[in-house]
């Protein structure tokens, strides 16, 4: 080590030292955060499906909750008193319909699953091959094997989850109220409590903002939820006037996949159309139930009716949006990811949208004051 | 008295409650006890520094402000930029209502002189409290009308005699 390199003996030791010790702890934050976002991960594993859900059901009771506080009584009283009345409506539901038989339902579906997705998989062979012999360069792509081994590990995941599930489902009734009550009375307060927090210089404009964005966020999350109830009742009565079974499970696939824009509808008949093919053939009753499936729930009811009254064109996403939303959401969620993500990705828009129309108009309160209005 | 003696544990008595302030604020002195109490939770409680702008000319507003402590210059600027004092709000003051009733813009800036404690009443509370509470929304409404009313009946007068000078010249 001589003079010329610029550095001395004690220098380069000085910086040898620092730069292990820069690495070294470098690589220990990285492992502690990664321990610490695994340890946030199990802790809040469970609770992702009970918040999001009593969150939803207190968008839904909230305006019920309101009415009865228009008559002057207290909101806690008011919550308990719809907390009463929604269990009332339930019960007497269940006794005058009885209860569908869930369970049994399950476990037939379980048993008939294979068969079913045997009956597709033959169909889709003898359409590949009579693709094939025109085509013949598609010959290499092995969809059907790929399809059936990724199917029969979702078969084998079903099978394993059904006792947690259980567990899951019994601890939901539990926590689903019980969080719901505290979003209906405290809510108010907490966002109170965050918005309290902004800057004097700021205040009023986030003030101004978070009433538009809370109010369209209502008018949406209780559309959308309104439109996949309706939808999937709407789809159980039409299947139930058929020979089909397990009409109930196909009503809320096809509600629940309703709240996906464009694609969901699409997924959400497959399944119904599968097993109509599989157990009724392809006869009148077939037709029906296409016919409910896209002409009575898709075009009539859910564009031309629920559409137009529930959701405003204010949370219209791109249909490329919708498709990133979906696939991201897979990847944070699964298959819950997927349903919900693009809703989450409206949400959003909705926010910046609002943020936006403050920004670029003077009176952006007219209107919405109108639409309130309207709609109250 | 001195403060080592006195006894501070007593509670806060009533005339240090924030409703008993909203009460002696104009638009708002015709509440009944019970309103009060309810307005004392759609209010914003909100603490400046001295010489901290509340809003500049201009800005969106959504709502008034009462000042509970402190003392609040209103203002406005000539062509030059130089600031020209419109008035100097003490406790018991109110200002920026005609911003309740619909979102416009400031027609004048407000600073704080002193540190502050502003009371703020916003719009979209308001709103909310016409929905759920018509009846005592109703009052608020009444003591803001009266108020605005009462500044256009002076501005008439005062436009009137204007109007007097110049046609007498």
């Amino acid at each position: 080590m001589t003079e010329q390199s610029g550095l001395s003996r004690a220098q380069v030791i000085l910086l040898y030292f620092v730069l292990t010790a820069s690495i070294a702890s470098g690589i220990a934050i990285f492992s502690s955060a990664s321990t610490i976002t695994n340890m946030f991960r199990t802790a809040t594993d469970g609770l992702f499906l009970p918040i999001l859900l009593s969150l939803i059901a207190a968008f839904l009771l909230d305006p019920l909750v309101q009415f009865f506080e228009r008559e002057r009584i207290g909101r806690t009283a008011s919550i308990f008193i719809v907390y009463f009345l929604v269990s009332i409506t339930i019960l007497t539901l269940l006794m005058l319909i009885g209860p569908p038989n869930w369970k049994g339902m399950m476990q037939a579906l379980k048993a008939d699953f294979p068969r079913y997705f045997g009956s597709a998989v033959d169909y889709f062979n003898i359409k590949l091959s009579s693709v094939q012999t025109h085509f013949p360069f598609v010959k290499s792509y092995d969809l059907v094997d790929k399809l059936r081994s990724s199917t029969e590990e979702l078969l084998a995941l079903i099978l394993a989850q059904t006792p947690k599930s259980a567990m899951r489902i019994g601890s939901l009734f539990l926590l689903v109220p019980l969080f719901s009550f505290f979003f209906l009375r405290d809510s108010r307060r907490i966002m109170r409590g965050f918005i309290s927090l902004t800057p004097n210089r700021y205040f009023e404009m986030v003030l101004d903002i978070y009433d538009h964005v809370s109010w369209q966020l209502a008018h949406f999350i209780r559309g959308r939820i309104l439109e996949a109830l309706i939808i999937g009742i709407v789809v159980w009565m039409g299947l139930s006037l058929t020979d089909i079974r397990y009409a109930p499970i196909l009503g809320i696939i096809a509600g629940v996949t309703n709240l996906v824009p464009y694609i969901g509808p699409i997924v959400g008949m497959i399944p119904g159309l599968v097993i109509a093919l599989v157990d009724l053939g392809m006869g009148g009753q077939f037709w029906w139930i296409l016919c409910v499936y896209l002409l009575i729930a898709q075009i009539i009811l859910d564009n031309f009716i629920l559409i137009p009254i529930l959701i405003s064109r204010v949370s219209n996403l791109h249909p490329l949006l919708v498709i990133l939303a979906i696939i991201m959401g897979g990847k944070i969620y699964g298959v819950l990811g997927m349903i919900i993500g693009v809703p989450i990705a409206s949400i959003i828009n909705i926010i910046i949208i609002e943020i936006r129309q403050y920004h670029t108009t003077y009176a952006p309160h007219s209107q919405i004051v109108s639409q309130r209005d309207m709609y109250d | 008295m001195n403060p080592f003696w006195s006894n501070i544990f007593r509670g806060s008595s009533d005339q240090d409650s924030l409703a008993y302030f909203l009460g002696t604020v104009a638009i708002f002195s015709k509440l009944k006890r019970r309103e009060l109490n309810f307005l004392e939770n759609i209010v914003h409680v909100r603490n400046y520094k001295a010489d901290e702008i509340v809003f500049e000319e201009g800005d969106i507003g959504s709502g008034m402000y009462a000042i509970r402590s402190g003392q609040v210059k209103i203002y406005t600027r000539d062509e030059n930029g130089n600031e020209i004092e419109e008035a100097m709000l003490e406790a018991g003051d109110f200002f920026g209502e005609a911003a309740l009733t619909a979102s416009r813009p400031r027609i004048a800036s407000a600073r704080t002189t002193e540190s502050c404690v502003l009371v703020g009443l916003f719009r979209s509370d308001l709103l909310d409290t016409v929905k759920k509470y018509p009846a005592i929304s109703s009052r608020i409404l009444l003591g803001l009308a009266r108020v605005i009313s009462d500044r256009l009946h002076q501005n008439t007068l005062m436009l009137n005699d204007l109007k007097r000078q110049v046609d007498r010249s």
